[in-house]
């Protein structure tokens, strides 16, 4: 494993390297009395005493200064100086088209005149060459601008990097310091190694083209309320690599490494590293722990593998140091885990295939095959907190440290099946169904048969308005060749006697008498969707669960699901949903680049609740 | 008749006369007013003259406003094409006038050159000829509909990343319209070059190409129209790619290896494992 990580450092630095052989772009180091950047149209204008300097070899300097980042392409007008290595001159406007290598410049010597400047050639210029109509154009901007700067350095398609920067939320003043804002093409620059938050603002404070330096500042209702990342961004044409501390500034601290490479066109390789760290200030730690994925894929011309590593220490610190448990040990959270002796090593390969059509049926097949390993030396079964039994597993008298599997599977698909009147798009239904079932078997002797059944019916009956049902099945069923799941007697947590047999009262967790390592979850859904226009949208949606085993909201048993703080369920095949629930969500615009989209679940009083935590998300345009 | 010949001819000459010395007035954005000369933003320059009058545009009367850069003007050119009057104003003008119509006056020291970059290139013999795109900037509708794999779980979300956000993975939540199928009207000015990507939330959660490599972003330019619609195909995740894998989650350690496929059983529930009957001899 030393040498993993010595192969996961040395990553970083042959990643460096990739990104020193990057191409060299035109640097604009800009200076004015007043500069302003409009993040809806990416214009850059500039007032008064415009001093530009390029790393093309000129300098000039002008009343005006507008820059079109999109376009690629800059302006300045008005009393200009333009200074090359070998002249000045002087004249009314220079316009600088980056992308086609022209410089077009107004002079005025005796009288004016047009001069072209060809492919950097500031010795020669074409006179009287008729330029393009829009070349002294200036943007019409209108509005408050997004920040305003005292200077800035921009690298053509790929930052603008603004000093002095004073940025507008809503119209009050926020000091930005030094900001950086990225618009490359390069998706890459996006990377990020940080989980969701409810509200994240990024300042990117420093950047270049192939690297970029930002502070985080966040909120995150779960976990940790407001608080402060750290990211590092390193990119090339065609590999990344992410280094972030988050949070910044509290006690709990995760220190991610991303690093993404793309070797020819079908062979790709991803690390994740995580360590997780549990210390107020500079006291002592209280949890120590690190995990490693190691994400393979290879594309054939028809199917790809992909093989998923992981390694994990959950706990360094060593000496059986545990941290305190969580409230509850039904959904273990990283602070439990944090406690966990196990240090399992797991390895997954798949190989899938496209998504087939059968035949000429809008019919449409996947196929997955899979072969896999587990190994834990010490091992904690279930991998809860202190006491659980080692091992992976233990089964017929045996303790099982190693467990190998393999898989079979596969998704048949209906997309879209039209029916109604065809000729009018809103009475138009659409019907989609899909299964997805997968036998797993392992070298303990059972196997898992999984089966996810969906099918939808939709329409659009207005053009802002429309809704759909859904219907999802998902069968889980562990079976053994011997023995597996034992009888079991319903018990209940708030001090009613459960009897053995039916009637039970409601307390009881009943359910469980009868189960035997299969499950079936059922879920309902309606949802209206009305979306007026781009900037306002209204969305009501309602389940409801019919499950075995069933909820005990009486018994305590289960929590209400958890969420993310973007709203999703962090289970997906979650035991014990509430019965019940509706979720209205209401998206609207805020501010001119800003939506603000909030929701909240009302569960009908299950477990004596009636409505969830706010889910609130800022959604920057 | 000689008589009424020779009056109308009169009449015609005055009026040719008359409107010859009648100025012209045409709208424009400055470029420059330095060294005798206002350049407008088509790069025309134009001597002005000695006594130019200098108005408000709005009032008509005396104006703070400084002729430079940015600033909108009704200029009024004599016989000569030289400017005699400029109205000022911070705000577009109402248009008046053609600047090219006075384009003959502009001053340039060097003859026009044409100008190879502007001529459109001539087609191969196999090629259609090339049609030179304009686009108005007008804003156009644009709806997205993308239908997803088949094991998107039915209580994703959808989003949309792009470039104009930075690559935001929330930045464009998108709206479920069926099991397997998401949409979002975006208003997009025409020319726009779109840059983008689905996601479910997070980068991790972000779509792969069809062979599970990570791929490119979708492109699309927006052309001068009231509505386009975009559909796209998202055929795999990222995060679940790999099967029965674990996927990658910042800020969660995985949960270790657990044998039963049932994440959360409660406390006291039936467990293989608990009380296994001998495996069969």
């Amino acid at each position: 494993m030393r040498r993993l990580s010595l192969a996961a450092g040395l990553v970083p630095l042959v990643f460096a390297l990739a990104c020193s052989a990057a191409g060299a772009t035109t640097l604009v180091r800009l200076h004015a009395q007043h500069i302003a950047f409009y993040y809806d149209r990416f214009l850059i204008e500039a007032d008064g005493h415009v001093q530009v300097r390029t790393s093309d070899g000129f300098t000039v300097s002008g009343d005006a200064f507008s820059m079109d980042l999109k376009l690629n392409r800059f302006l300045i007008a008005g009393h200009v100086t333009l200074k090359t290595a070998t002249d000045t001159v002087n004249g009314a406007a220079v316009s600088d088209f980056l992308d086609f290598n022209r410089l077009y410049f107004v002079p005025v010597t005796s009288e004016p005149d047009r001069w072209t400047f060809l492919n950097n050639d500031l010795a020669h210029p074409v006179k009287g060459r008729i330029m393009p109509g829009d070349v002294f154009f200036f943007p019409d901007v209108t509005g408050r601008p997004s920040l305003t700067a005292s200077s800035a350095t921009i690298s053509e398609r790929t930052y603008a990097h603004f000093y002095g920067a004073i940025g507008d939320l809503g119209g009050a003043p926020v000091p930005l310091g030094s900001y950086v804002v990225n618009f490359a093409p390069n998706q890459y620059f996006a990377q990020n190694s940080l989980s969701g938050a409810n509200f994240d603002a990024t300042v990117n404070v420093a950047g270049s083209n192939n690297a970029l330096t930002a502070v985080h500042i966040r909120y995150d209702a779960t976990n940790f309320g407001p608080y402060l990342a750290f990211e590092q961004h390193l990119v090339g044409q065609h590999e990344y690599a992410v280094f972030s501390i988050n949070p910044l500034t509290k006690a709990q601290k995760f220190v991610n490494l991303d690093l993404y490479d793309l070797i020819g066109k079908r062979f790709q390789i991803q690390t994740f590293t995580q360590y997780y760290d549990d210390q107020h200030y500079l006291g002592p730690r209280s949890a120590a722990a690190q995990t490693t994925y190691v994400t393979v894929n290879y594309a054939f011309p028809h199917s790809y593998i992909s093989t998923v590593g992981n390694f994990t220490n959950y706990n360094l610190l060593g000496n059986k140091v545990y941290a305190t448990p969580g409230p509850s040990d039904t959904v273990p959270s990283y602070t439990q885990l944090a406690g966990s002796e196990a240090h399992p090593t797991q390895l997954q390969m798949t190989w899938t295939s496209f998504n087939n059509r059968i035949w000429k049926l809008p019919l449409y097949e996947q196929t997955f095959v899979g072969w896999g390993w587990n190994h834990d030396s010490v091992g904690s079964q279930y991998g809860h907190v202190k006491g659980d039994p080692a091992g992976l597993q233990e089964y017929g008298g045996y303790t099982y440290y190693t467990i190998y599997n393999h898989l079979l599977g596969y998704t048949a698909s209906l997309p879209s099946l039209k029916f109604g009147d065809l000729n009018s798009p809103y009475d138009i239904y659409y019907f989609n169904a899909s299964v997805t079932a997968q036998r797993q078997w392992y070298t303990v002797p059972h196997h898992v048969n999984t089966t996810t059944s969906v099918a939808s019916l939709s329409r659009q009956f207005t053009r802002p308005f429309g809704t759909y049902v859904a219907y999802q099945i998902q069968n889980t069923n562990d079976l053994y060749e011997n023995g597996g799941y034992p009888s079991y007697v319903p018990s209940s947590q708030t001090g009613v006697v459960c009897p053995d047999k039916p009637p039970y009262p409601p307390d009881c967790d009943y359910e469980y008498a009868a189960f035997r390592g299969a499950s079936t979850l059922r879920t309902l859904n309606l949802e209206f969707n009305y979306l007026p226009n781009p900037d306002f949208n209204l969305s009501l949606l309602g389940r409801k669960h019919d499950d075995f085993p069933g909820p005990f909201p009486n018994g305590q048993v289960f929590l209400t699901p958890l969420k993310n703080p973007i709203g999703q369920p962090v289970n997906y095949n979650y035991l014990g949903q509430p019965p019940y629930d509706v979720t209205p969500d209401v998206r609207f615009r805020l501010l001119p680049h800003m939506l603000l989209d909030v929701q909240r679940t009302y569960y009908f009083n299950y477990n004596n609740q009636k409505w969830g935590s706010f889910i609130v998300q800022v959604l920057p345009q | 008749m000689r008589r009424l010949i020779a009056s109308l001819a009169a009449a015609a000459l005055c009026v040719v006369l008359i409107a010859a010395d009648a100025p012209v007035v045409a709208t424009g954005q400055l470029l420059a007013y330095q060294d005798g000369y206002v350049f407008f933003t088509t790069g025309d320059a134009f001597h002005v003259a000695p006594g130019v009058v200098i108005h408000d545009a709005k009032t008509g009367g005396p104006t703070t406003i400084v002729p430079g850069p940015r600033v909108y003007a009704r200029a009024t050119f004599d016989a000569t094409g030289t400017v005699t009057e400029l109205d000022l104003s911070t705000r577009p003008l109402p248009p008046q006038g053609d600047l090219s119509d006075v384009a003959k006056f502009a001053v340039a020291l060097s003859p026009p050159l044409p100008n190879p970059d502007l001529v459109l290139a001539t087609p191969g013999p196999d090629e259609a000829p090339s049609v030179r795109q304009h686009y108005s900037g007008k804003p156009v509708l644009v709806v997205f509909t993308v239908q997803v794999p088949p094991n998107t779980p039915l209580t994703s979300n959808m989003y949309m990343t792009t470039d104009q956000s930075g690559w935001n993975p929330q930045s464009i939540v998108m709206d479920r319209i069926d099991a397997l199928h998401f949409r979002i009207v975006k208003t997009l000015n025409s020319g726009t070059v779109f840059r983008y990507l689905y996601d479910r939330g997070s980068l991790q959660q972000e779509e792969v190409a069809e062979n599970g490599i990570q791929r490119d972003p979708r492109q699309i330019v927006v052309a001068d129209s009231d509505v386009r619609a975009v559909n796209d195909t998202v055929y795999a995740w990222l995060d679940l790619i790999a099967g029965g894998g674990q996927s990658i989650a910042p800020n969660g350690l995985p949960t270790p290896y657990n044998p039963a496929p049932f994440p959360n059983l409660p406390n006291g529930a039936p467990r293989p494992n608990s009380n296994p009957k001998p495996p069969l001899q």
